[in-house]
């Protein structure tokens, strides 16, 4: 072989390793390092099959597992120690502490991320915003609190569309009305006994109510002690149908299934649910309610909180490779395959009816034809559209670092208010103090 | 005999003490360590956000945790709690042996499911009595509906919740109970029932004089050990009960949990974790003094 020929040879190599390398996926991972990537549990077999997909088409080494139990808690604790973890789920509420903490990345590290953001609602972006930086991208955003109607039940009680109450004064009316029509306990609230219960209940009644607990930026407390301010009103009606047997009080002790299967059983008229969990109600596999599961639309009163989840990563020490194949996979997952397609997102859309942070996914055929399909009507989808559009965010209790203290505090003391008969002003006087109390004790 | 020889001999002690120094050493790593930090913990403030700072405040977590009125309520719950646990575990734990003792068809089977209960895990058992005494799914609702009431009975509530913690606690605990009293009654000479019969003992007679005394040491060490697990237990309760209904169950290692975890006042839990290990001692202690003693003379 001569020179020239060798040469020759030797610029073809080149070019069909400059090809190779072109044609390798910006997302395929490249460290050979694993990938830790921990949940919570909501159907693990699809998380599963996400990962093992990625793992499979881009070469990744992602170690899914699940975490059971008090999963703030424990996440935090892994975070804290510098556990073996790179990508977790979290609520905006946590994901603001984990920051604080210094924890983890914002998602403004990752390349793209204007293309990511200008693809996002702007409430969501501004949820997840916390100090000016975008902390993770999109796994689901949903309604929870929506005031769930079992249709079947309030058809045979003699009610309609019309009947439809416009807000929480005229829910708890109409609860009275029910009882006197026969139903001893019509009604099902949200004061289950997961961190998220009672407590949540709380936040979206008072917000719903037109009230906020804290100021959005400030975080002072500003729940008032007046008897037709949204904390008393809502308190009051509280001690009021549950001291007249309205609601069971085994709920205190629910979880988020036993939760989903007791309204699942028909046995309730109204219950505040998470939105998507109409897909579920509407199945008749699971529900004995299926094709009579609808909503309460929105008459001028939102009703439930913007509840959501985002995929973070952390910031724990790790070599630079490692780190960019935790982007890439964190990219992969929340936003957009190797074949440009918001893969995950899309996926949760026609499993569970998840709604999406992102436009593309959201304002896709697809997503309009599952709705569709999942929910008992048709004039639902405009319901569904209209209530999430409304949907209020609580800013002033969630994007702060106290926010899981004051929720694991405010969970208790809402439980024993219940059940012990507490006094209303003392306490609002209590949630006033305990958010003073936090803000003082981190200097806010 | 010449001084080489003297300095390369060993005491007994010292022997003793050059066996024991693995174990020694082991121990101050995976007790004493933590032990002493946790201890070093409880005399400081610690923050982590906004940097890491651990500051001296002496004696301070322990007393805002002795003026703290749901520190109280936890105390008196955890004491609720182990009592029940402590007399149902004993309780089926001695009638478990005493119905094993007997001869059985097939006693090694027999045997076999008995123990089954204490090789379930907390969590499990925690999860198995959550659906036993919740009122969608539990037994109360099913024995209602099998007599024609049509109503949810539900045990998890603030009345009952501390009573269905202990029974599972104590389905948990017996069989391991029962099999180490089953093997004291094994070793009670068959001929000391034939003399109670030939005195014409009667059967609760002959259970108090002949039966029970070689029992009593095996009943005090196992009242002594499920005592100090009832007080320290977490897992079964986080998952039953999960403290509530409100704190109806938070027993002090559930208050320990939410303070050290949730609210990351780690100073504070190990303040209350030292209180707990104050209760476990003093407890155990006065067991020996009022029963160990006599129980340890007559064995």
């Amino acid at each position: 072989m001569n020179l020239q020929t060798s040469a020759a040879a030797g610029a073809a190599a080149l070019a069909l390793l400059s090809a190779a390398a072109l044609a390798q996926s910006p997302l395929e991972a490249r460290s050979g390092e694993p990938v830790y990537f921990r949940g919570w549990q909501y159907k693990t077999d699809v998380v599963q099959d996400n990962v093992d997909r990625y793992n499979r088409e881009q070469g990744g080494k992602v170690d899914y597992a699940t975490v059971t139990g008090d999963y703030p808690a424990l996440m935090e604790q892994n975070l804290m120690a510098g556990a073996e973890l790179d990508v977790l789920y979290a609520n905006p509420s946590q994901a603001g502490r984990y920051f604080d903490g210094g924890w983890i990345m914002p998602a403004e590290e990752l390349p793209g991320i204007d293309a990511i953001k200008e693809d996002m609602y702007p409430n969501i972006l501004d949820a997840w915003t916390y100090k000016g930086r975008l902390l993770g991208l999109s796994y689901f955003v949903s309604t929870r609190g929506v005031m769930h109607v079992n249709l079947k039940k309030y058809a045979e009680l003699g009610y309609g569309d019309a009947d439809f109450p416009k807000d929480w004064d005229a829910l708890y009316d109409q609860l009275y009305e029910l009882r006197d029509k026969g139903v001893a306990q019509p009604f099902l609230p949200h004061w289950i006994n997961e961190w998220y219960g009672i407590s949540w209940a709380f936040d979206f009644e008072v917000m719903n109510r037109g009230g906020r607990i804290a100021h959005p930026d400030t975080h002072a407390p500003l729940l008032t002690t007046d008897p037709e301010g949204p904390a008393y009103k809502t308190l009051e009606d509280w001690k009021r149908i549950w001291n007249d047997g309205l609601v069971p009080e085994e709920v205190l002790t629910y979880n988020e299934s036993s939760y989903i299967d007791a309204y699942a059983s028909g046995r309730y008229v109204f219950s505040p649910q998470q939105l998507y969990d109409l897909e579920t109600f509407n199945r008749p596999d699971r529900s004995q309610i299926a094709g009579h599961a609808s909503l309460l639309p929105y008459q001028g009163q939102s009703w439930g909180l913007l509840d959501s989840a985002v995929y973070l990563m952390t910031s724990r020490a790790r070599s630079e490779a490692h780190t960019d194949d935790v982007k890439r996979f964190a990219s992969w997952y929340g936003y957009r395959d190797h074949e440009g397609e918001v893969y995950v997102g899309s996926r949760w859309m026609q499993e569970s009816m998840l709604f999406s942070g992102y436009r593309s996914v959201m304002e896709s055929e697809a997503a309009a034809e599952r709705m569709k399909s999942a929910l008992a009507r048709p004039e639902d989808i405009p319901a569904v559209l209209e209530v999430y559009a409304n949907t209020p965010y609580p800013k002033g209790i969630w994007s702060v670092v106290w926010a899981e203290e004051f929720n694991s505090w405010l969970k208790e003391t809402l439980q024993e208010f219940v059940q012990d008969d507490g006094d209303v002003v003392e306490t609002i006087e209590a949630i006033n103090e305990k958010i003073a109390d936090l803000n003082r004790k981190y200097g806010l | 005999m010449n001084a080489a020889r003297r300095t390369a001999e060993l005491s007994n002690l010292g022997f003793s003490l050059l066996l024991a120094l693995p174990v020694l050493l082991f121990l101050v790593l995976v007790v004493a360590y933590p032990l002493g930090h946790a201890l070093w913990m409880s005399f400081h403030e610690i923050v982590f956000f906004g940097g890491y700072r651990a500051t001296f405040v002496g004696f301070e977590n322990f007393a805002d945790v002795l003026t703290d009125r749901k520190f109280g309520k936890s105390l008196w719950i955890t004491v609720r709690f182990t009592l029940e646990s402590v007399v149902l575990a004993m309780l089926a734990g001695l009638l478990i042996a005493l119905v094993l003792n007997r001869p059985w068809r097939l006693g090694g089977l027999v045997r076999t499911v008995v123990i089954l209960p204490w090789c379930i895990s907390l969590y499990g058992t925690g999860i198995m009595f959550s659906y036993l005494a919740k009122g969608q799914t539990g037994i109360g609702t099913a024995i209602a509906y099998a007599f024609g009431v049509e109503e949810a009975v539900n045990f998890v509530n603030r009345r009952w919740v501390i009573e269905v913690l202990a029974i599972g606690n104590a389905w948990n605990m017996a069989p391991l109970v029962a099999f180490f009293l089953l093997a004291n009654l094994k070793t009670i000479p068959r001929r000391l029932y034939d003399l109670a019969a030939i005195d014409r003992m009667s059967r609760f007679g002959t259970f108090l004089n002949v039966t029970l005394p070689p029992l009593r040491f095996t009943l005090f060490v196992f009242t002594c050990i499920t005592t100090v697990l009832s007080m320290k237990l977490f897992d079964f309760i986080f998952v039953l009960s999960g403290g509530g209904p409100g704190t109806a169950s938070a027993t002090l290692t559930y208050r320990i949990y939410k303070e050290s975890f949730k609210d990351l006042d780690l100073g504070a839990g190990a303040a209350m974790s030292f209180m707990l290990l104050a209760l476990i001692l003093g407890t155990t202690l006065l067991l020996y003094v009022f029963w160990g003693r006599r129980a340890a003379r007559t064995a």
